[in-house]
Parts: structure tokens; C-alpha cells; sequence
């Protein structure tokens, strides 16, 4: 459907991804929060440099050679990224981390070629990997996280419409770095968790 | 209220999701090989069906007497290029051969370029060679950063077009590497800008091919391809236009790379592989087969002709004969030949040697690999393979030696 324009989207949202990613590193780097419209136009600026062709040496746009060496990013990294940048953005609920961290361990290395079963091969046409996919979003909006509603649904439609290169469901969900942040955050939240009781004395309270 | 809108929202696209599923075509039988000679395909098929049940052996040194009449040799037209490799052929409408290969620098420069000629049969010559694709122009076309070419491989579409796979790499060796392909409409002077195929969901890394496609009724292509990073195994892309809609593993592990498919009838098929072993495993050819036109795939016994990790081509004549041209050497690739399998015989048995070259030169053994094969006509057959990787050495085989191939074998069977 989208065919003509998909290089087109396709750099125009991996300017705006590395755009909002840049803001997110500066704001971590200098523990500072920018303010919205500063964000905003920083946003505008950063979207400019990395979709136009730079010329000099460089045979292409700078977010062609980020898009070579990332691919395509899943819609559903993409939403949560640029929804980071909006005012007073809300953090991304554990339940929502939790499993897809899970879904990763377990679908990578089935989909690289450990053993028979491709799970990948799914997400071309099951109808079961459809219904999952709903019943997540289900699940994210019945325990207050409507956010992951909207932007399960913008996977699943972008998905049906071809709106990226990619004819295969997973890849509008999930993608290594999606997976690497659940994981990462599964990791921080465990070893927080540990912190705040060694903290609160729970392991020196008497028997 | 947010929550109610985004719950309609999801109603949606969840019928949109469904839609997208029902309109997607249910997989179709494999097409014939040669669709004029349909009827005697499937006799000859059942026939071969039959024969693969039994242990396929390749019978030590029996080779068949010089044949007549001969075979025409010749090289791929010099680019000046100080490294070629990866040649591959399709058939045109007019009866002529358009090559396609890779050459540049060294393997895996940045300078390497996609060539291709035609092979003129009347006047066994060939055409100047051309570029179809450089770096550059392939990263302009698919608007991302692409560090190296590789593998091309013609398909012939159902509506006559005909499409160019070949491997792109944007970061790192070989592995990787993805699939681009570009669809042409006057038999391989322009091309469409390439489109990307995903395959994968890590990055998209690590899918290469090397073999031809096979077709199915429905007219999609079914292109053997293959991963070769954390694993190393086969897969059985099926491919619309220019977009992978479903996709098989055919072996798992890291044991089998670059499948070639042999067809037995709109569901059978068998696929042998490049084998990647450890050391301690044998070094034969690996299996696959599948009984439902690609739907599914298991490993079955290897066959047992020696592989040096090395590439095999595979070509059914119209009569149902299989030949593959491979380096029956468990280490090295110094020695090439041709293998037939007549559709009587399980047996699979040297029928020519191609190169065999034990001197060494500064230490190290010539080269001879990446075989391809085509026939025209269904009776002849045309292979290029890399020689040394300084060379494409191209050999005709006309139909008239295959006959005599099989007669001298039954001459010798009778005695």
C-alpha cells in the first residue's frame, strides 16, 4: 500500500528516532530536564540534519547510515521513544517490561536458528500470533496502561498496511533493542529492589 | 473515556490485522520444472520419488570415458577486476544466457560491482560486460548505508520479468549480510531500485543467498537462503515481488549452508546443502526434504559425497536426470565434477571431472568453487564457476553429451 513512500517514511522516522534519542542522552548525560518547547525545537533541528542529504563526503543523509547499520526500529520503540520527549511523559509500567524481556529470551534464539521451530516464521500470516499480540494490549489497558493500547494497535495496523519494508508482524512489535531495554530495566528494577531492603535492614533484622 | 477510545481503537485494528491475514495467499504447490514437458516430468519424477527411499552412493572413481561430442569451454568477459567470484545464469527469452557476477578488488571491497554479460549460443561469445549495481547506487536505492555486495542470483518471475537477488552488507563479514532485490523488464539491461527483503528479526542481519530460485503454481518463487552467524542452516524464502510473505527453516544447528532444492512433484522436494561442520563430523553433503511443497522441512540421511564446505549447483534435465556440479574432496576445492543421477538410479555418479589440480601453487591449492547451473532448453546445460578467483570459467554442455553420457553408462551396465 505504502510501496512508493517507504524509503521516504522510513528515513523521516529514523531522523526523528535519533533526534529524540540525542535530547534523551543530553537531558541523562547533564541530569538536566530541557524544557518542552526547547525539546521541541531542539526536535525540529535534529529532524532537519539527519533527513537532508548533508553532501560533503557523504554519499547519504546521516539517518541512512544509522538506518544501515540499526535497520528498521519495531513502531512500538519508536512510539515509546518519541512519546519520551512530550511533557510529563509517564514511565513505562514493569508489567509491560516484563514480558516482553520474556519473549525476547525465549524468541531470539529460536528465531536464529536454535532447533526447528521458527517463531518468526509466525509473525508472516498465524492468526494466533495476532490474537496474543491483541490480548497483550487487552491485558496493558485493563491494568491502567492505555498508552500501551494505543501503541499496540498502531503496530498491528501499521503491520496490515505495509507501512515498513518488513512483511512480518514481530518486527512492528519487537526489536533487539526493545528487547535489550526490557531487560536491562528488569535488571535495574531487580537490583533496586535488592538495594531498598538491604537499605530498610531487612537482611540483618533478627529471626 | 481514554481507555474506552483506545479499546475501539484496538477493535480496529484487530479487524484490520485479521483482513491482512485473510488476504494473504495459501501456500501453493511447487510449479514443474519444465511446464512443456509436464506429463513426462511427473512420470520421470515418481520414478526418481521412488529411488531416493534407498541409500544414494556415489560410486568411487567411476568415471565415464572421454566424451563425445565435447564440451565448450570459455571465460567470463575480464572486467580487469583482480577478484571475480559468485557467478550465477538465467536463461533469456531469445535462447540466450545472461551471466551475472561479482568482481572487484578483492572479496568484500567496497569497489565490488555486480556485473553481468550475455552469452550469445549461436555465436558462443559474449557481450561486453556491464555494471547492474556498485555500492553507491545500491545504498541510494535502498536509502541506508551498505558496505559491501555479494552473491547475485536471477530468478525468472511469472509474468516474465525477470528479478536479481543479491546480498548487501551494511556492517561486518559476511554474516551480516541481508537480501535486496531488483526486477527487470527487458531481460537485465535496467532495473527497478532494489527493495530490501526482511528476513530476519535481528537487524535484518544475516541472510544471504546463493542458489537458484524454484517456482511455485501460484507464481510466487521459493528462494533457497540461508543464515550463517549464530546458526548456520537453511531457509526456504517465499518470496511476492519483492517482498519475503512467508518464510521455513529447512536445517537448524550450524551445520548446512547454501541449499540447493530438487523438485520431485508439486509437493516433494529435497534439499542438500554446503556443509559448515566441526572437524570430528563427516564431511558429506547434508538432507533436507519436505512433502508439502516447502511447508516444512527435515533433516534426512546425508549424502554421501564428500564436501569440503564448499557450494553445490543443481539442475533437473527434462528427461528427470539431476546433476550437481560440487568439489567431492573432504578438504580444499581443488578438485570439481559433475555428478549425475539418472531417474532409473538412486546412484549418483561422477560423469565428469571438471578440474582436479593436486600441484600446488606458492603453497596453496587452485580454487574452484561456486558452481551454477542452467539449462536453455531442458537438455543442455550451461555452468560458470569461479576459477582461482581471478576467473569465471564458463562450460557448455549440449544435450548431445548428456546422451551419450547415458549411453556409454548403460553400455557399461550391460557389460
Amino acid at each position: 500500500m505504502m510501496t512508493p513512500y517507504l524509503q521516504l517514511i522510513a528515513l523521516l522516522e529514523m531522523s526523528l528516532t535519533c533526534a529524540v534519542v540525542l535530547i534523551i542522552l543530553f537531558q541523562k548525560l547533564f541530569s538536566k530536564e530541557i524544557p518542552f518547547a526547547i525539546r521541541l525545537l531542539a526536535v525540529l533541528l535534529l529532524v532537519n540534519l539527519f533527513f537532508w542529504p548533508l553532501g560533503m563526503s557523504l554519499e547519504l543523509p546521516l539517518s541512512a547510515y544509522v538506518r544501515g547499520v540499526t535497520g528498521e526500529l519495531s513502531i512500538v520503540t519508536m512510539l515509546l521513544l518519541w512519546g519520551s520527549v512530550l511533557p510529563s511523559p509517564k514511565k513505562t509500567p514493569l508489567g509491560f517490561k516484563v514480558p516482553v524481556g520474556l519473549i525476547a529470551i525465549v524468541f531470539y534464539p529460536l528465531a536464529l536458528g536454535l532447533g526447528m521451530l521458527d517463531p518468526y516464521a509466525w509473525g508472516y500470516g498465524s492468526i494466533g500470533l495476532l490474537t496474543a499480540t491483541i490480548f497483550f494490549a487487552i491485558v496493558c489497558g485493563l491494568t491502567g496502561w492505555t498508552k500501551g493500547v494505543w501503541i499496540l494497535s498502531f503496530a498491528i495496523i501499521a503491520w496490515a498496511a505495509h507501512w515498513h519494508e518488513s512483511t512480518n508482524l514481530w518486527d512492528y512489535f519487537l526489536d533487539p533493542f526493545l528487547a535489550i531495554w526490557a531487560l536491562l530495566a528488569i535488571s535495574n528494577s531487580i537490583y533496586q529492589k535488592r538495594r531498598e531492603r538491604a537499605q530498610s535492614g531487612y537482611l540483618f533484622r533478627a529471626g | 473515556m481514554n481507555r474506552v477510545i483506545a479499546f475501539c481503537f484496538l477493535s480496529l485494528a484487530a479487524v484490520l490485522g485479521y483482513l491482512h491475514i485473510d488476504s494473504r495467499p495459501v501456500w501453493a504447490p511447487f510449479a514443474s520444472n519444465y511446464p512443456i514437458n509436464h506429463a513426462n516430468q511427473f512420470d520421470d519424477a515418481s520414478e526418481i520419488s521412488g529411488g531416493t527411499k534407498q541409500s544414494k552412493m556415489l560410486k568411487s572413481a567411476t568415471s565415464v570415458k572421454p566424451a563425445q561430442p565435447s564440451l565448450r569451454t570459455d571465460w567470463l568477459p575480464d572486467t580487469g577486476a583482480p577478484s571475480v567470484h559468485a557467478a550465477s545464469l538465467i536463461a533469456l527469452k531469445d535462447g540466450a544466457v545472461r551471466a551475472f557476477w561479482f568482481a572487484g578488488s578483492r572479496e568484500g571491497a567496497p569497489d565490488v560491482v555486480i556485473n553481468t554479460s550475455v552469452f550469445d549460443t549461436q555465436a558462443s561469445r559474449w557481450s561486453a560486460p556491464t555494471v547492474v549495481v556498485d555500492r553507491v547506487s545500491a545504498e541510494k536505492g535502498l536509502s541506508r548505508y551498505i558496505a559491501k555486495l555479494g552473491n547475485p542470483v536471477p530468478a525468472r518471475m511469472a509474468d516474465g520479468r525477470m528479478q536479481l537477488f543479491f546480498v548487501t552488507v551494511s556492517i561486518g563479514g559476511w554474516a551480516g549480510s541481508s537480501i535486496s532485490s531488483m526486477i527487470s523488464d527487458d531481460e537485465g539491461l535496467t532495473w527497478s531500485r532494489p527493495a530490501r527483503l526482511i528476513s530476519s528479526p535481528l537487524i535484518n542481519l544475516s541472510t544471504l543467498v546463493k542458489s537458484p530460485a524454484i517456482s511455485f503454481v501460484d507464481g510466487r518463487l521459493g528462494l533457497p537462503a540461508y543464515h550463517e552467524w549464530i546458526g548456520r542452516f537453511g531457509e526456504f524464502l517465499r518470496i511476492d515481488a519483492g517482498q519475503v510473505i512467508d518464510k521455513r527453516r529447512m536445517s537448524s544447528g550450524r551445520d548446512a549452508i547454501q541449499p540447493v532444492v530438487f523438485t520431485n512433484d508439486p509437493q516433494e522436494a529435497e534439499a542438500f546443502f554446503r556443509q559448515t561442520r566441526p572437524s570430528s563430523k563427516p564431511k558429506q553433503i547434508p538432507a533436507s526434504e519436505t512433502k508439502n511443497a516447502g511447508q516444512s522441512w527435515t533433516a534426512t540421511k546425508d549424502l554421501e559425497i564428500p564436501n569440503p564446505n564448499s557450494a553445490l549447483a543443481a539442475l533437473t534435465l527434462v528427461n528427470g536426470t539431476r546433476l550437481m556440479v560440487l568439489n567431492n574432496i573432504e578438504s580444499a576445492r581443488y578438485r570439481l565434477v559433475m555428478v549425475m543421477q539418472e531417474p532409473s538410479s538412486p546412484q549418483w555418479r561422477v560423469v565428469q571431472v571438471l578440474e582436479d589440480d593436486e600441484s600446488l601453487l606458492n603453497n596453496q591449492h587452485r580454487e574452484f568453487s561456486y558452481p551454477y547451473l542452467i539449462s536453455a532448453n531442458g537438455e543442455d546445460a550451461h555452468l560458470t564457476y569461479t576459477w582461482n578467483r581471478t576467473k569465471i570459467k564458463h562450460v557448455y554442455f549440449p544435450a548431445a553429451w548428456f546422451k551419450h553420457v547415458a549411453s556409454s553408462s548403460k553400455e557399461k551396465e550391460a557389460q
